[in-house]
């Protein structure tokens, strides 16, 4: 097995589902740890950096909210909830807690595979230093403060610009609207979402390539915002046969 | 101590009654100086019908006792100064002993009536007073949805008509809830020995100085009323035994009324009320997740099989792997319709508005269906600049993910589904129209009925009939309408979700500082 494969913890105490990630994974170059309780998945990731945890919810000792809490205070490992819960104050709740994505049960070993290698590509660039972000066509200049479009720069206010930086800076998650709000308007806003629709239509009219029909600013209904991944956005662009007409 | 009190009330009353008196002279005497006047200048003779007027208000201001003593008076005041000889308390002519005496008669049988007349008038004003406590009670029995409500207003109706503190205790409600009024330790005791119905008919505790306290059971048949501790203030200990009967006289009243009202009935049906709640909600989620959790192994599994490098090569087997996918794909939207039924049904839907995109709903929805879509044309029409809605945007969501379920169900492959979204008249219309089945007027008029499938369709589509249900409830929830049309059977049907725009009351951004 590959020396730099990366690791990844798998909590859950379905055997079943511990069983189909670990094929999905290894057979995609991961190597792969799994826990069956809060406390075991703790020590784990205490015991050995892990390169990301994916975390279910229901777990016989505590609540998985707990485990995503306890490790948040002392690792930015990244971390993904996987649950049955659906609802979506749920999501901004975990997210906020400090979890990094939501996958809602059942899911496709795709979406889960795309949300794990994002993570893992953010959590690169963070220790390389690396100060671009790619986005389809798009490329975000963290470190000279530069949006371009097809090599073309784009000229962005200074808060569409914080907008987009907030959102590179977590490329391929969803961020929640509070947090976006606090980034970019302060706490006073947490509440003014349509400050955040506002921007966003303003931002996706220079950004997207067809703003009518976006697919690098990309809304997760009722939770917030995400910087779509490369893989996601092409596979988006493939599926996509929409003939459009203009009013 | 409280003897002096005692006293001192007596004082009282007394000193309103020599007021009335002193008044009444006043009266008689401002009466006899007009007639006087009267008769020095046009001569006129006998007055003493006059002295009706200061016997009237006496007797319907304060009483007949004030009435008598105007009679009386209006009396020594003719004889003295009307009836010759004058300034004597004699009278000469026996017509006008006679005339006198009339006048006595009819002052008492005049101060009676008024006087009765006035106890009508006090009694009519309690009474309407009582009859609006009453009202109120029954008014907030009616609005009461939980048993602690139903207790709150036990407890309020029995303060109004005691006109006192008091505390009820029952099905854990009790002093806690009542910071203004500290109930003693003592107060307590009883109170938990009357519950467990050890008392008799109540007990007296005095509790420091000022302070008496009456401890009952609101109704001796039935304890769901619970216990009150009633605060009787710095009680006179003779006086105790007189407020017990009139507290008792009330509680078997508030008992009556209570038992009139159903209201022993209500709490039971209100606690059965939490309880079946309590039992569906537990129901859901574990039905949710026991259903949902093999799902997840299942479609999980199925996409690690379609993957795997060793099926690359054996299209059949890949063909199986997905197929596994999509059914587990399709269960698990089939259980997300049941939760969403039975959330509609038992609780109503409580949507969490916030100011939302059109054009996010209606990618955020495609997105959903994308597999189901695969194989239809999708034509988009959504103008730029549309108004932002303020509505729960994942129910908007649900519903159009039905709608676009419903278009892919009833029309062939490659057909074309087209949507579309307006803006106008305080309204934002999306529009779904496929070259499907149509609707004939009988399923036009039946299709929004829960569990109701067309029957022409019930043979080659599967479904549970509940998705425009579903999708309904969603758009009303959210204080829209769902409207379908189509020209007929094999012609297309148009489904449009029609929205509120609240234009006017979109805030404005404040200090954008970035124009």
């Amino acid at each position: 097995m590959n020396e730099n494969a990366p690791i990844v913890l798998v909590v859950d105490d379905e055997l079943q589902i511990r069983r189909f990630l670990r094929t999905g994974f290894e057979l995609n170059g991961f190597v792969v740890h799994e826990a069956t309780t809060g406390a075991e998945a703790i020590r784990s990731a205490t015991l050995q950096p892990m390169d990301v945890i994916l975390i279910d919810l229901g777990l016989p000792d505590m609540d998985g909210a707990e485990v995503v809490e306890r490790v948040r205070s002392w690792s930015t490992v990244p971390i993904i909830v996987l649950s049955v819960r659906a609802a979506e104050a749920e999501k901004v709740r975990l997210l906020e807690l400090g979890a990094d994505d939501y996958v809602v049960k059942p899911f496709g070993m795709a979406e889960l595979l795309a949300r794990v290698r994002g993570l893992l590509r953010r959590q690169m660039r963070a220790v390389s230093g690396e100060p671009t972000v790619r986005v389809g066509p798009l490329t975000i200049d963290l470190a000279a403060r530069a949006v371009l479009l097809n090599d073309r720069r784009l000229a962005l206010t200074p808060k569409e610009y914080r907008l987009l930086q907030v959102l590179a800076q977590h490329v391929g998650n969803v961020v929640t609207h509070q947090h976006l709000l606090k980034e970019v308007w302060g706490s006073v806003h947490v509440h003014d979402t349509h400050y955040l629709r506002i921007f966003v239509r303003k931002l996706r009219q220079k950004i997207e390539p067809d703003p009518d029909s976006p697919r690098i600013l990309v809304t997760e209904l009722g939770v917030g915002y995400r910087l779509a991944q490369p893989a996601d956005s092409e596979s988006g662009w493939a599926a996509s046969a929409v003939e459009k007409t203009s009013p | 101590m409280d003897r002096t009190m005692l006293q001192r009330q007596k004082f009282a009353g007394l000193r309103r009654e020599l007021r009335a008196v002193l008044i009444t002279l006043c009266l008689v005497a401002a009466i006899t100086a007009v007639l006087y006047l009267l008769i020095l200048t046009t001569g006129l003779e006998h007055g003493s019908a006059a002295y009706l007027i200061p016997v009237l208000i006496a007797a319907m201001r304060w009483g007949i006792v004030s009435a008598v003593v105007a009679a009386v008076c209006g009396v020594l005041a003719s004889a003295f100064f009307f009836y010759p000889p004058l300034y004597s308390f004699r009278i000469k002519d026996p017509h006008e002993v006679l005339n006198l005496v009339l006048f006595v008669v009819v002052a008492i049988v005049v101060s009676q009536l008024a006087s009765r007349l006035r106890r009508q008038l006090e009694l009519a004003r309690r009474r309407e007073i009582d009859l609006r406590d009453l009202y109120d009670f029954s008014r907030r029995l009616a609005g009461a949805f939980d048993v602690s409500d139903i207790h709150a207003a036990i407890e309020e109706h029995l303060a109004a008509v005691l006109q006192c503190g008091v505390v009820l205790f029952a099905g854990g409600r009790g002093a806690g809830q009542r910071k203004d009024l500290p109930v003693p330790r003592a107060v307590l005791d009883e109170v938990e020995k009357c519950a467990a119905g050890r008392a008799g008919a109540g007990a007296v505790i005095t509790a420091g100085e000022n302070e008496t306290w009456l401890v009952r059971a609101v109704s001796p048949k039935n304890s769901e009323f619970g216990v009150v501790a009633i605060n009787l203030g710095p009680a006179p200990p003779d006086s105790i035994e007189e407020f017990k009967v009139r507290t008792d006289a009330v509680l078997t009243d508030a008992a009556a009324t209570l038992e009139r009202l159903d209201v022993a009935n209500a709490i039971g049906e209100a606690r059965m009320r939490a309880q079946a709640e309590q039992l569906r909600e537990a129901l859901i989620e574990s039905v949710s997740h026991e259903l949902r959790t093999p799902l997840a192994s299942i479609l999980g599994a199925a996409t690690v099989l379609s993957e795997a490098p060793a099926l690359q090569n054996e299209a059949k087997l890949k063909a199986l792997a997905q197929d596994v996918r999509d059914e587990a794909e399709r269960l698990n939207n089939d259980i997300q319709n049941l939760l969403d039924a039975t959330r509609i049904s038992s609780e109503g839907v409580k949507p969490r508005v916030e100011w939302t995109e059109p054009a996010d709903i209606i990618h955020s929805a495609l997105d959903r269906c994308r597999v189901r879509l695969a194989d239809r044309r999708i034509r988009l029409d959504i103008p730029p600049n549309l108004p932002l809605i303020h509505v729960d945007p994942v129910l908007v969501r649900q519903a159009l993910v039905q709608i676009l379920d419903n278009a892919v169900k009833y029309s062939h492959t490659g057909s074309c589904v087209a949507i579309s979204a307006r803006a106008g008249n305080g309204h934002l219309t999306m529009n779904v129209s496929d070259e499907g089945a149509g609707l004939t007027d009988n399923e036009q008029a039946r299709m929004w009925d829960r569990f109701e499938r067309g029957e022409r369709h019930a043979a080659l589509t599967g479904g549970s009939g509940l998705g425009l249900w579903i999708a309904n409830a969603f758009i009303a929830a959210n204080g829209g309408v769902i409207r379908a049309s189509s020209a007929g059977v094999d012609c297309g049907t148009t489904m449009t979700i029609e929205l509120p725009v609240k234009q006017a009351t979109v805030p404005q951004l404040e200090g954008d500082d970035d124009e």
